[in-house]
């Protein structure tokens, strides 16, 4: 039945996805919302928030603020907070109450402007969609804000596009990262969305080319390819710390398997990738967020409905599952092999590498 | 710009009055900090009781959410509580829904499909609804009018509208209505007394329970002690309704309507002399008496334990926890600790505390903990020695802290004993551990 959830709770929204992207830029950030939305970002799909603090708050929206559309009483009060927090600028991120009262962004992006001595950004999320939707806005809202011409090329600096623990479910990803480039000889690597501020965005038209590791960073990049010339590569350097015991055992438990690889599609490729390396096995990848036409095998599967997921293991025969735990509450009666790989959009769990 | 946390001290606060609360303690003037007390008061769901938790409080009910994905992300949380998980369905709402009203039509189907896949037949299902709701002005008595229809249990609505939770009924008083609205009348038993306020029982300790098996009362129901369904439906015999929590009022006034059944309130309190007085009052009004001397004395030790103990010891008093910050705070106060920080979201039923902590200790500095200044407060600024509420800790993470919110509820005397236990126990063994 269309969106009926029996055994999987929802996955991470739009609004969080947004959030996350500008989450260590120093602006302010509000959500749009009465005080539950930015409930479950800072609660639980924001993991950033319990070690560091962000200047993200909740525009406290009640219902005389939605039926009557006060936007001038949300801009006096970042108006109000801009005087008091010291930001870079300030994003407004929305949520399903600006969504069903068709706020008019734009105007309170004129509005606020007008009131603050900083940029103001908007992010038109809706809560409907779900987190790489809101996280690719934002991407490209901030590069298009926030990069600036001028810069020269280093060959020494490399981006990556798509960072956010959402999306790479391991706090430590961007150092990892930057280790493992800076071993392929990289000085200088802007991890956007988890270890890289404000003046790296704006140094973005520097890099020598940008790797995105999540297909929520896929149009940020074409578009600085577009703007700057900026080359692009899609994958995900640390695939191997995912699949380290498949890969102690030489990935024997694949060899001949029909797999089923569920995960944000940049992560599920490399790691059909990694698996099509080393042995010979019909992988397929499903996913329940973007699928990208320029990165899609014909065989692979859009996610929407939880019957589908269960009809589809149900007849589809797969030896091997790799996905996150939280997906076998569903299919309790799948017998074959389950790899377990976290999707902190997906479980709120992270990688324990 | 001055990089500092807003605040203001008792006295200030007492001689400006509760007509003239300053905006940075007014939620709805300012955005909204997000610190770890916000977390409680924008998403109770995540932790402790919120709408959704709270929802499930009759035995053997399950809930469907209906709402955006955004509305139950957090709840895979609360589905890790034990047993939660088996309760929680989600019928996830897209904009076509909103703008053809699709999903509505959809949730008798949605029932009947998660009352086959339940291991047992559900007592209820309550169909919780969101802010998307509210704004769309959705009549969902009707909806659940129509479900039942198809399962033949009851079907309730339960309303987790964010948006108003300054209004006159917000999302918590409105739940509680919702969990009594089932019971019917039924013939009254003069010895069966109903506690309405929480979802967790009260401490097994508290004298509360003796207090009314002493007035008469031989049975004691509370929601979260009720085995079953039809246990839950023997509270409609109760010779009257004891409210612990005004959030409860509401649901009392509503089974006085339809049930005939009166209430009497009584409040948590950490001033033992307040609780003294509560109960003369209580059993008088009742033409009876209770002799709590016994009780009384036994958390009075407690306290001057931890006072000979820790004679200089001062407090930062939170507010996710199980007390009324002020009263708690005006309490230690009169104890004769010192309490130099509260953080908590001010009132203006709360000036009778303020009032009181103003000549006691005028200089204790007052926070609010939604405002946005409080990204800049500075622990170092003050002495902190030990914190009550986890929010409390987020502010001096390094100072003793008892968290003091479980579930199980710290009512009276009892409470009070324990509460002052637990601060000597993490006083004693602070530094200590290894």
């Amino acid at each position: 039945m269309k969106g009926l959830r029996k055994y999987i709770p929802p996955f991470a929204p739009d609004q969080s996805g947004a959030a996350s992207v500008l989450y260590k830029l120093g602006g302010i950030i509000v959500i749009c919302d009465a005080g539950g939305c930015v409930g479950n970002v800072c609660g639980f799909d924001e993991p950033r928030w319990a070690a560091e603090k962000s200047a993200i708050f909740s525009a406290g929206l009640r219902d005389m603020d939605a039926i009557l559309g006060r936007d001038d009483r949300l801009v006096a009060k970042l108006a109000d907070a801009a005087k008091k927090v010291e930001a870079k600028f300030a994003a407004i991120i929305g949520t399903p109450v600006p969504s069903v009262i068709a706020t008019d962004y734009k105007a309170i992006k004129k509005m606020s402007e007008k009131k603050l001595d900083v940029p103001v950004i908007t992010i038109e999320t809706t809560g409907m969609d779900l987190y790489d939707v809101g996280a690719e806005k934002a991407y490209l809202e901030m590069f298009k804000t926030f990069a600036k011409d001028g810069f020269t090329v280093d060959e020494e600096s490399i981006g990556v596009i798509g960072t956010i623990p959402l999306d790479v479910s391991d706090l430590k990803a961007a150092d990892k990262i930057e280790m493992t480039l800076k071993s392929e000889g990289f000085k200088n690597v802007y991890c956007y969305g988890m270890g890289a501020d404000l003046s790296k965005v704006e140094a973005a038209g520097s890099v020598f080319k940008n790797i995105v590791v999540s297909p929520a960073g896929l149009k940020a990049a074409q578009y600085l390819k577009e703007r700057f010339g900026t080359p692009y590569e899609v994958y995900y350097p640390l695939v191997g710390d995912i699949l380290q015991d498949e890969i102690k055992e030489q990935f024997k438990n694949f060899e001949g398997k029909k797999v089923l690889v569920i995960h944000q599609q940049v992560i599920a490729n490399s790691i059909r990738d990694k698996i099509n390396e080393n042995v010979n096995s019909d992988v397929t990848v499903a996913s329940w967020f973007m699928l990208k036409d320029e990165l899609k095998e014909s065989q692979d599967i859009s996610l929407t409905e939880e019957d589908q997921f269960v009809e589809l293991v149900e007849q589809g025969n797969y030896d091997v599952i790799v996905g996150d735990n939280i997906l076998k509450r569903a299919i309790p009666n799948f017998k074959g092999r389950y790899v377990g790989t976290p999707h902190f959009a997906v479980s709120g769990k992270m990688c324990m590498i | 710009m001055k990089k500092e946390s807003y605040y203001i001290t008792a006295e200030n606060l007492a001689a400006v009055g509760k007509d003239n609360i300053p905006a940075e303690l007014i939620s709805n003037t300012h955005l909204i900090y997000s610190s770890p007390a916000t977390l409680s008061f924008n998403s109770p769901g995540a932790q402790g009781f919120g709408v959704k938790r709270a929802g499930l409080a009759i035995p053997g009910s399950v809930m469907l959410l209906v709402a955006p994905g955004c509305c139950g992300r957090n709840t895979t949380t609360l589905s890790e509580l034990g047993g939660y998980s088996e309760r929680m369905f989600y019928l996830v709402m897209d904009e076509t829904d909103i703008v053809t009203g699709a999903h509505l039509k959809n949730i008798p189907q949605a029932v009947e499909e998660i009352c086959k896949c339940t291991s047992s037949m559900p007592s209820v299902v309550m169909i919780c609804i969101t802010c998307v709701d509210a704004l769309l002005g959705t009549d969902m008595e009707r909806v659940c009018r129509k479900a039942m229809d198809r399962v033949n249990i009851p079907v309730l609505p339960c309303y987790m509208y964010a948006l108003t939770r300054e209004g006159r009924k917000p999302p918590m008083v409105h739940v509680r209505q919702s969990l009594y609205s089932l019971l019917k009348p039924m013939k009254k038993k003069l010895d069966t007394v109903n506690i309405l306020g929480y979802f967790a029982p009260l401490m097994e300790t508290s004298e509360l329970y003796d207090l009314l098996h002493h007035i008469g009362m031989k049975k004691i129901n509370e929601i979260s002690r009720c085995k079953d369904f039809d246990e839950y439906m023997h509270m409609g015999e109760a010779n009257f309704n004891l409210v612990l929590n005004p959030e409860a009022r509401f649901a009392a006034d509503d089974i006085m309507k339809r049930l005939n059944i009166p209430s009497a309130e009584l409040i948590r309190l950490y001033q033992i002399d307040k609780v003294q007085n509560q109960y003369k009052i209580f059993t008088s009004a009742l033409g009876t008496s209770f002799d709590d001397q016994k009780y009384y004395n036994e958390a009075k030790k407690v306290i001057d334990e931890l006072k000979a103990a820790y004679p200089d010891v001062t407090f930062a008093v939170g507010e996710a926890m199980n007390a009324n910050s002020f009263e708690l705070s005006l309490a230690l106060l009169r104890y004769g600790f010192k309490v130099a920080e509260i953080y908590a979201s001010l009132t203006a039923e709360d000036f009778v505390y303020i009032r009181k902590i103003a000549k006691l200790s005028p200089k204790t500095k007052i926070y609010s903990n939604l405002e946005p200044t409080m990204i800049y407060y500075d622990c170092s600024e003050e002495k902190i020695d030990i914190t009550i509420g986890k929010d409390a800790e987020y502010y001096h993470p390094d100072c003793v802290n008892v968290p003091w919110n479980e579930d199980v509820q710290p009512f009276g005397y009892a409470g009070i004993k324990k509460l002052f236990e637990e601060l000597k126990h993490s006083l004693d063994c602070f530094g200590k551990e290894v």
